[in-house]
């Protein structure tokens, strides 16, 4: 890996404004630092380490292609998120039969994983399952804000949504997942 | 919901305020919002979650390809040369298009000069208005309502801008215009669709790139066709634009995206 001098402190912005002039090194520092948080939303956002792999690929390749797009100023972390959402969303829409659509014409995720189980598995599909419940309109939203750490003006910005819109969401769905994870959440406190 | 629900969707992470935690106690939304973002979390006595597996040689690569392609194109296309680009071939197809179809007479619609010159500026509007929206970068889904109101507008223009003059056999004048739209159709959506797959796929912005694509064509016949009935414009003027509109967001949502940017 090659050293970043002077890129490590830098913000978002900065790095990206680099990067926009032809700055690699900048582009560099900006892919160190959301590889794996990017990897690992798309992970949980398909339910495949796998898929996840490739889309955070198409991820960066399309923040490299299109930074043209990018608006000066705008906030980095959400522009991305945006792309690997919208990476995610194609990728489910050109590899699902209709018949696999939900009533709402959202599409689903997968629940098996195409990888060795971590330790706590159990708890983790349980979670994975109760998230797959969720319509994706709540579904994004919470995956942003508790796994993420994005607050919910940055996840209002990344979805083209409200804060308000977001947060009635992110409410709802936190409602939901506590009426389908209850009986794990008794188990383990027990 | 109300502003103290929330305020407490504010202070998930940490202890709410006294007010928030009086609230929260005795709101049922609450309760629920709080229980289920603390189902969430492992409990303490749990081992700490495995961190999600990670491809080193997947990573390696990706930053490999993407600092290739950087190399190659070091200063980015701005957004807006694209709408240049588009805006550019619609002028030329419009140029064009009068000149072939005007060999024999460049402006025969009968209509009052200021309704055919007024309806021509709403057209010209919407696919300058349809271009900016198809291509320009927004993380926002334009309303479809807005689109279709657009479409609306311009229809209700032509019906009541028509000359009610009928010149040629309805069947052979239909067929002509119709066969016209499609053909001055071609090129502008075809680059409207590579330029549209150079963002994310959002059928909103398709339906805007095709109508403003389309409504080229429909702005050629506009000023030249000579036959002004309602039945002549809405199956040989309006139709066909709404059917390529049509047409270009079924082709978009098949074309493979260069690049998922809102």
């Amino acid at each position: 890996m090659p050293a970043l001098s002077g890129s490590a402190g830098d913000s978002d912005e900065v790095l990206m404004e680099r990067f926009c002039q032809g700055d690699a090194p900048a582009f560099d520092a900006l892919f160190q630092r959301y590889a794996r948080p990017i990897q690992g939303y798309l992970s949980r956002l398909t339910g495949s380490p796998a898929t996840a792999e490739d889309l955070a690929q198409l991820t960066f390749l399309s923040l490299v292609r299109a930074r043209g797009r990018y608006q000066e100023g705008a906030r980095v972390r959400p522009w991305l998120y945006a792309i690997a959402t919208n990476a995610a969303r194609d990728h489910a829409r050109r590899h699902r039969r209709p018949e696999d659509l939900t009533p709402e014409g959202e599409l689903p995720l997968t629940a098996v994983a195409d990888t060795p189980e971590p330790r706590d598995a159990g708890l983790e599909r349980a979670v994975q399952r109760a998230l797959e419940q969720l319509p994706e309109g709540q579904r994004l939203p919470i995956l942003m804000h508790r796994f993420e750490g994005m607050g919910f003006a940055e996840i209002a910005e990344t979805l083209g949504l409200t804060e308000s819109a977001v947060k009635v969401r992110a409410h709802r769905g936190y409602a939901r997942l506590r009426e389908l994870l209850a009986p794990l959440h008794q188990e383990t406190a027990e | 919901m109300t502003p103290e629900c929330e305020r407490v969707l504010d202070f998930l992470d940490g202890p709410l305020p006294p007010e928030l935690a009086a609230h929260a106690a005795g709101c049922a939304d609450c309760r629920a919002l709080l229980d289920g973002f603390h189902v969430l979390a492992p409990p303490r006595s749990a081992p700490a979650p495995a961190p999600l597996p990670f491809n080193e040689a997947k990573y390696e690569e990706t930053r490999r390809k993407s600092l290739t392609e950087l190399a190659a194109t070091p200063l980015p296309t701005p957004w807006w040369r694209d709408v240049l680009v588009l805006l550019g071939t619609y002028l030329g197809v419009t140029a064009v298009g009068l000149g072939v179809v005007g060999r024999h007479g460049l402006m025969l619609n009968a209509a009052p000069s200021y309704w055919v010159a007024g309806v021509a500026l709403l057209i010209v509007a919407g696919v300058g208005g349809g271009a900016l929206l198809g291509l320009a970068p927004s993380r926002r889904t334009w309303p479809l309502g807005l689109v279709a109101a657009g479409a609306g507008a311009v229809v209700v223009a032509q019906l009541l801008g028509r000359s009610g003059l009928q010149v040629r056999p309805f069947l052979t004048g239909t067929l002509g215009c119709m066969g016209t739209e499609v053909a001055l159709s071609v090129v502008p959506l075809a680059v409207a669709m590579v330029l549209l797959c150079r963002s994310a796929y959002q059928p909103v912005r398709a339906l805007a790139a095709g109508l403003s694509a389309a409504g080229v064509s429909m702005l050629v016949l506009h000023v030249h066709c000579p036959d002004g009935t309602a039945d002549h414009l809405m199956l040989g003027h309006l139709l066909p634009w709404v059917v390529l509109a049509g047409v270009a967001v079924f082709i978009r949502s098949r074309l493979p995206s260069r690049t998922f940017a809102p």
